[in-house]
């Protein structure tokens, strides 16, 4: 029996998947079970559990489904390219209409040709699952998720996600980690924030996916309760409720210029932009989330 | 790259002189949705993350100015090349970019800055 304690061990294989990579536990084991399923072309259901239950599954060695407990189950047409105004989204988001999120009207056709009109909308379908798909994994392979045994099977979920190849995906999800990282310090997905209380000038600008989530946000909401209830990504989510941070809206309680108590912008209906009061006089000096940097790994602490 | 047969939207980009690079954008995650190239010297990662950086940032500015005005596009001017950035579609927001990186010594920036605003337009709402 090998003399070698379990965690270097761990240390050791997670080295060898993602050489000078922070080792993240148990996540690099997982990663390493998904290329070599990629590399076998397997087709299947790969069973994930721990601080994400859920599954991950194959068609000839390419994720083409996963989901979690802890992200919203994969709807079509409430994200991604459907932001492009096309698919008949915006008459339909989840922000618009909470509780019927996904139940987008067929794709007008119109100022770029039909042609056109007909690939747009089928990628927006297609990205909207895709962005689920991701938030899925992103959180399958977390600290402390482990796989089970994979189970071979032709019997795979009826959603059109776009066959991703194994390595495009675990880019993507190291890359959404890193800028987790940078958050970390301030805000994670399950951090609680509350409004700002303070109602004083000067006034600031939000789009409308941060206005719903400014309007929702009360005592007790985290980053993922509210894109659960929004259909929305957890991750795309809690970029989204740190910018608001920035601009003074939304607080983490107990921070630097947090707040207290939940604050009072009632609910109002409205266009993409907003002029709401703007923020409090204490401000919180967090971290800066930089997309470029999470590219090398590099933490807004480091530089 | 995510979607790769979301190159088509891309494809007309390519006919602005002294094309290098392209790429849609998804804005609230960084994530590239696609992207085209003629020069293996640009990594669309890396142009891509800069990019959304900088919308980040512009769109805080806006943000907290609460002039009511909205991004219409962002132009930076290395040099030898241009970096060309403009969200697509009609929607206030700006939730997908275009990139566009082309060759500063054989691009006509107003012509091209054209371009990119008329493949915008272009696509359906």
């Amino acid at each position: 029996m090998s003399q070698v304690p379990r965690r270097t061990r761990v240390r050791q294989l997670a080295e060898s998947v993602w050489p000078g990579r922070p080792v993240n536990g148990y996540a690099n084991l997982i990663a390493a079970r998904l290329r070599k399923l990629g590399d076998e072309a397997s087709t299947g259901v790969l069973p994930v559990t721990g601080h994400g239950d859920g599954a991950i599954f194959f068609r000839g060695g390419q994720v083409v489904y996963a989901e979690s407990g802890r992200t919203p189950l994969p709807v079509p047409g409430v994200t991604g390219l459907a932001a492009l105004g096309l698919a008949g989204v915006a008459g339909s988001r989840a922000d618009e209409q909470p509780g019927s999120p996904g139940q987008g009207s067929p794709a007008p056709s119109g100022h770029g040709g039909l042609v056109a009109a007909r690939s747009v909308a089928r990628l927006a379908e297609t990205l909207a699952v895709t962005e689920a798909v991701i938030d899925a994994v992103t959180e399958l392979l977390a600290n402390d998720s482990r796989y089970a045994k994979f189970r071979h099977s032709d019997d795979l979920p009826p959603v059109p996600v776009r066959p991703i190849p194994v390595e495009t995906l675990l880019a993507e999800v190291q890359r959404r980690h890193e800028i987790l990282r940078q958050l970390a310090p301030l805000i994670t997905p399950d951090t609680e924030v509350a409004r700002q209380p303070s109602l004083d000038s000067p006034a600031v600008q939000v789009s409308q996916a941060q206005w719903a989530l400014l309007v929702r946000a009360g005592r007790g909401s985290t980053p993922r309760g509210l894109a659960m209830h929004l259909g929305r990504s957890v991750f795309g989510t809690t970029i989204e409720i740190y910018r608001l941070i920035e601009l003074g809206l939304l607080a983490v309680p107990g921070q630097p210029g947090g707040t207290d108590g939940a604050g009072g912008l009632g609910q109002q209906s409205g266009t993409s932009r907003h002029r709401g009061p703007g923020p409090a006089a204490g401000r919180r000096s967090g971290p800066a989330m930089s997309f470029i940097r999470a590219l090398s790994g590099e933490r807004a602490s480091d530089g | 790259m995510i979607l790769p047969e979301a190159d088509e939207l891309l494809t007309p980009a390519m006919a602005i002189d002294g094309f290098r690079l392209g790429c849609l954008v998804d804005a609230s995650t960084g994530m590239i949705l696609a992207s085209l190239e003629n020069s293996d010297a640009l990594s669309p990662s890396t142009a891509a993350a800069g990019a959304t950086d900088i919308v980040n940032v512009l769109t805080l500015l806006n943000g907290k100015l609460a002039t009511g005005e909205i991004l219409e596009d962002v132009m930076i001017t290395f040099s030898d090349s241009f970096f060309m950035v403009r969200p697509v579609g009609r929607d206030p927001e700006p939730r997908i970019l275009l990139l566009v990186v082309a060759d500063r010594h054989r691009t006509n920036l107003a012509m091209a800055h054209r371009s990119l605003r008329d493949l915008c337009a272009s696509f359906p709402s």
